[in-house]
C-alpha cells in the first residue's frame, strides 16, 4: 500500500463500452464505495486530472478521441483501463469496428479485468495507480533536477 | 392477448405510397432494417398499430437498385435508412437528414456485405452437413423404395457398376479412368512446376525419388490386377537414373509437398 | 443580432456518461439547430451471430448495454424462441418479468441520479445511487452479478429465486418505497428542481407522434404507448396494467413519468412474487432455427419499446439479428427538443431522453 502525497483527480471516458464498467465506475464514486473519502474527484477537465480511467474496447471513430484526451491530461498521469473490454477487447475481440483493447491507442499502466468491473477492483486499481502516479512524479523531479 | 407479428411482401415502387398510406391511417413507424441474401438484401419495413406488428419484407435489393426514403412521412427513420447505406450499401434516395456515409466511421466499408474466409467455411460445411443429411434421408426412402440409391463410397460404386449391363459398365469405367488420368496429368504439371522452382541438383534428387515412387506404384498396381493407364503419364516424364539417387531423395517428394502448403 | 456560432457538444462530456456528439448552432445562447453524430460505440456486435450460436449469442446480446443488460437477453431468448417455436414454462415467465422490473427500478432511479446531476443537486445524485445499490444487493444475492447476470438462456432461465429470497426481495423493496417517497418529493415537489425543469424542451403531442418516438419519453407528451399493454410472457398475468401518462410533455414530466413507473414497477413485482405458480424454470431446446424462417418481438425496457428481429438458415448460427433500440428512434424527437433552447439546458435536454448510445449503436 503506497501513500499518495495529494488526493488524485480521475477524468472517465467511455470509450465503446456497454456502459456497464462506466456505471460501476460512477458507483466507485458514489455511497457504498465512496472513493472521496480518498480524496478523489471526477472532474471534466483532462487538464484538471492525474487518472484516466478508461472503459471499453475502442472503436474507429473513438480512438481519435482518446488519444485527444490523453494528450491533453499533464504530465505525470496514470491510464486505468477498467474492464475486460480495455483490457482486450473481451467478447467483442473480433467485430470488425473494434481495435482491440485501449493499449493499442495509448499506454496503459493497471489493468482491471472483470464485466462488469467490481467497484472493489477499481478501488484497488486506482490505489495501485496512485502508486505509479508516486514513482513517476519523482522520476519527474528527478529528472528536473538532474537536467 | 400477445404480440401478433406478420411479415408480408412489398415492392420497392409500391414504397412511398405505403409510406403515406400508413401515415395517413395513423400507424406508427417502428423500424427499418437490412438481411444481406444470395440475392441482395431484403429491407423488412415494421410498423405497428393496435397491438399488431407488421413486417414488410422487400427482397432483392441490390446496390444498382435506388430506394425512396421514407423520411419524409416518418423523419425518425432517417437513422435507419443512414446505417443500411453505411453497412450495408443499399443506395436509399433523398433522406432528410443525410450523412452521406459518415453515418459511422468504419474500419471496413459495408461490413455486413463481407463474409469472412473462417465464416464462409463454417457455413459451406453446415450447408455440406446440411446437404448429406438430407441425401441420406433421400437415400434411406430411396432404398426402401427399392430404386437405386445416390452415390456413395467406392464399394458402393462398384456394386453399381457390377449391376449394370456390362457395355454400360466399361463406358462407365473407361469414362473413370479418363478422369483419374486427367486429374494425375494435372497434379504431375503441378509438380514439374514446383521442381522446375527448385535449384537443379534439388531438382534432379526430386525426380529421381518421384521416378522411384512411381516405378513402386506401378509395380504394386499391377500386383493389384488395376489396369494401366493413369501412372503411365508419370514414367514416360520421368528423366532417368532411378537407382543411384533412390535412397537419399526420399525426403524430397515430402519436401516438394510441404513447401506446397 | 447575434450571429450563429457551432458549439461541439461532446463526446467527452461530465454530464454524458456515453460519447454523444453534438454540433449546436447557437445564435447568442439560444440553440437554433443541433446536429446529432453517433458513431462512438459501434463495435458491429450484430456480425457476431456468424461466429456465435444461437446459444452463445445470448452473452452478446447482455453486453449490448449494461443497464438494459436484463432487457436486451430476455428480448434476444424471446425472438430465438418464436423462431423455433419453443414455449417456455411459466415459472420462467413470472421470473423473467421480476428480474426485468426490478432492471427497470434500478435503471429509472440510475438515470434521476443522472438527471439531478444535470441540473447541480449533486446530494441529490448520491442519494439516488446509494438507494440503487440495494436493488443491485438484490441482483446479486439472485444471479451473482451486479450489473451483466447471464441469467436467461433461449429455453427459460437458468436459476431459480426460491422463497425465502422472495422474502428478502419483498423486504427490500418495502424499505425502498419509504426511502425513494422522499427522493420523489425532492424532485416533482422542490420549487428549485421545478426551476429548472418545467417547461424546458418542450415536445407536444402531435410532433410526439409524428417523430414516432417512444418510452417514457413519449409517454411524458400523452403518447398511450406501452409494450406491458400487450401482456407478452410474463406480463399477461397481471390483473391490470395502465402505463403511466402525462400531457405537459417537458422535462417536468419525463422526469414525473420515471419517477412514477417506479413505484409501479414495485408493485408489478409484488404482484408477480405472489402469484409465481411452481415447475420448471427451463425446457431443453433441441435443434436449429429453420432456413428462412423469419420472427420479430417487442419488449418494453426501460427506455421504451425494443424491436427484434431473428432470421434463421438452417444452420446453428442465426442468418441475422438485429435489435432497433428505442434511443434510436428518439434521436429526430431530440433533435426536435433542442432547437430553441438555451445552451445551459442542453444537457438537461439530452440526458431526459435517456440516451444509451451503446444500445443505438451496437
Amino acid at each position: 500500500m503506497t501513500y499518495a502525497t495529494k488526493s488524485p483527480w480521475v477524468i472517465h471516458y467511455d470509450g465503446s463500452s456497454c456502459n456497464g464498467c462506466d456505471i460501476e465506475v460512477l458507483a466507485a464514486l458514489c455511497p457504498g464505495y465512496d472513493v472521496e473519502r480518498f480524496g478523489i474527484i471526477n472532474t471534466g477537465n483532462p487538464k484538471h486530472a492525474d487518472v484516466f480511467l478508461v472503459t471499453g474496447s475502442v472503436n474507429e471513430q473513438n480512438i481519435g478521441v482518446v488519444q485527444e484526451i490523453y494528450n491533453q491530461m499533464v504530465e505525470p498521469k496514470v491510464v486505468v483501463a477498467c474492464g475486460i473490454c480495455a483490457c482486450s477487447a473481451g467478447i467483442f475481440h473480433d467485430c470488425y469496428n473494434v481495435i482491440g483493447g485501449v493499449d493499442k491507442a495509448i499506454p496503459v499502466d493497471v489493468y482491471a479485468p472483470g464485466c462488469a468491473v467490481r467497484p472493489e477492483a477499481i478501488i484497488d486499481a486506482v490505489v495501485q495507480a496512485i502508486g505509479i502516479l508516486d514513482e513517476k512524479s519523482r522520476a519527474l523531479a528527478a529528472q528536473k533536477k538532474g537536467a | 392477448m400477445g404480440l401478433q407479428t406478420e411479415f408480408l411482401p412489398l415492392s420497392v415502387d409500391a414504397l412511398p405510397a405505403f409510406a403515406a398510406d400508413r401515415k395517413r391511417e395513423g400507424w406508427r413507424f417502428v423500424q427499418l432494417l437490412a438481411v444481406r441474401t444470395d440475392a441482395g438484401c431484403d429491407l423488412v419495413y415494421s410498423f405497428m398499430k393496435d397491438g399488431l406488428l407488421e413486417n414488410h419484407v422487400v427482397e432483392g435489393v441490390t446496390k444498382e437498385t435506388p430506394v425512396p426514403s421514407i423520411t419524409d412521412q416518418f423523419l425518425a427513420a432517417f437513422v435507419f435508412e443512414n446505417e443500411a447505406h453505411d453497412l450495408f450499401g443499399i443506395d436509399i434516395r433523398d433522406i432528410a437528414i443525410d450523412f452521406g456515409g459518415k453515418f459511422y466511421q468504419l474500419a471496413q466499408s459495408e461490413p455486413m456485405t463481407i463474409i469472412s474466409p473462417a465464416q464462409k467455411a463454417a457455413r459451406d460445411k453446415a450447408a455440406k452437413a446440411a446437404a448429406a443429411k438430407a441425401a441420406k434421408e433421400r437415400s434411406a426412402q430411396g432404398e426402401a423404395a427399392g430404386a437405386g440409391g445416390t452415390a456413395g463410397g467406392a464399394e458402393d460404386l462398384e456394386a453399381k457398376l457390377s449391376g449394370m449391363d456390362p457395355e454400360k459398365a466399361a463406358k462407365v469405367r473407361a469414362a473413370m479412368e479418363a478422369k483419374a488420368k486427367k486429374e494425375a496429368a494435372a497434379k504431375q504439371a503441378a509438380v514439374d512446376e514446383k521442381v522446375a522452382a527448385l535449384d537443379p541438383e534439388k531438382a534432379a534428387k526430386v525426380k529421381a525419388a518421384l521416378a522411384a515412387k512411381a516405378a513402386r506404384e506401378k509395380a504394386k498396381r499391377e500386383q493389384d490386377g488395376a489396369p494401366e493407364g493413369a501412372d503411365g503419364a508419370e514414367a514416360a516424364a520421368q528423366p532417368a537414373d532411378a537407382d543411384g539417387a533412390a535412397s537419399p531423395a526420399q525426403g524430397a517428394p515430402a519436401a516438394v509437398e510441404g513447401e506446397g502448403e | 443580432m447575434g450571429k450563429a456560432t457551432v458549439i461541439p457538444f461532446g463526446p467527452q462530456h461530465p454530464v454524458l456518461p456515453e460519447p454523444l456528439h453534438l454540433d449546436l448552432v447557437v445564435e447568442d445562447e439560444t440553440v437554433i439547430e443541433a446536429v446529432p453524430q453517433i458513431g462512438f460505440v459501434h463495435r458491429g456486435l450484430e456480425k457476431l451471430v456468424e461466429t456465435r450460436d444461437y446459444n452463445q449469442f445470448i452473452y452478446v446480446a447482455e453486453r449490448i448495454c449494461g443497464i438494459c443488460a436484463f432487457g436486451h437477453s430476455m428480448g434476444y431468448a424471446e425472438t430465438v424462441e418464436r423462431l423455433m417455436g419453443v414455449e417456455i414454462p411459466r415459472r420462467a415467465e413470472y421470473l423473467r418479468v421480476i428480474w426485468h422490473e426490478l432492471s427497470r427500478v434500478h435503471s429509472h432511479i440510475l438515470w434521476m441520479g443522472l438527471a439531478a446531476d444535470a441540473f447541480g443537486y449533486e446530494s441529490l445524485f448520491m442519494h439516488c445511487w446509494r438507494l440503487r445499490e440495494r436493488v443491485l444487493d438484490i441482483f446479486e444475492k439472485t444471479t451473482g452479478g451486479r450489473v451483466i447476470f447471464s441469467v436467461v438462456k433461449v429455453g427459460g432461465v437458468v436459476r431459480d429465486i426460491d422463497a425465502a429470497q422472495m422474502a428478502e426481495i419483498k423486504r427490500v423493496l418495502e424499505g425502498i418505497k419509504e426511502d425513494y417517497r422522499q427522493i420523489c418529493d425532492a424532485f416533482l415537489k422542490d420549487s428549485s428542481v421545478k426551476n429548472r425543469t418545467v417547461g424546458v424542451g418542450h415536445i407536444s403531442h402531435e410532433d410526439a407522434l409524428a417523430k414516432s418516438m417512444v418510452g417514457p419519453f413519449a409517454r411524458a407528451s400523452n403518447v398511450n404507448w406501452d409494450v406491458r399493454m400487450l401482456g407478452n410472457g410474463g406480463y399477461g398475468e397481471l390483473s391490470d396494467f395502465q402505463p403511466v401518462l402525462d400531457t405537459q410533455g417537458d422535462c417536468y414530466a419525463r422526469v414525473k413519468v420515471r419517477a412514477l413507473e417506479v413505484l409501479q414497477s414495485i408493485e408489478i413485482i409484488e404482484e408477480m412474487m405472489a402469484k409465481i405458480p411452481a415447475g420448471d424454470i427451463a425446457v431443453p431446446v433441441k435443434g436449429s432455427p429453420a432456413a428462412g424462417a423469419q420472427a420479430a418481438n417487442v419488449v418494453e425496457q426501460p427506455r421504451g419499446e425494443c424491436y427484434y428481429y431473428a432470421r434463421g438458415n438452417g444452420t446453428k448460427y442465426l442468418e441475422r439479428m438485429r435489435m432497433r433500440t428505442p434511443t434510436s428512434q428518439n434521436l429526430a424527437g431530440m433533435a426536435t427538443a433542442l432547437a430553441g433552447c438555451d445552451l445551459a439546458d442542453v444537457n438537461m435536454i439530452v440526458l431526459t431522453i435517456d440516451p444509451c448510445i451503446s444500445c443505438t449503436e451496437r
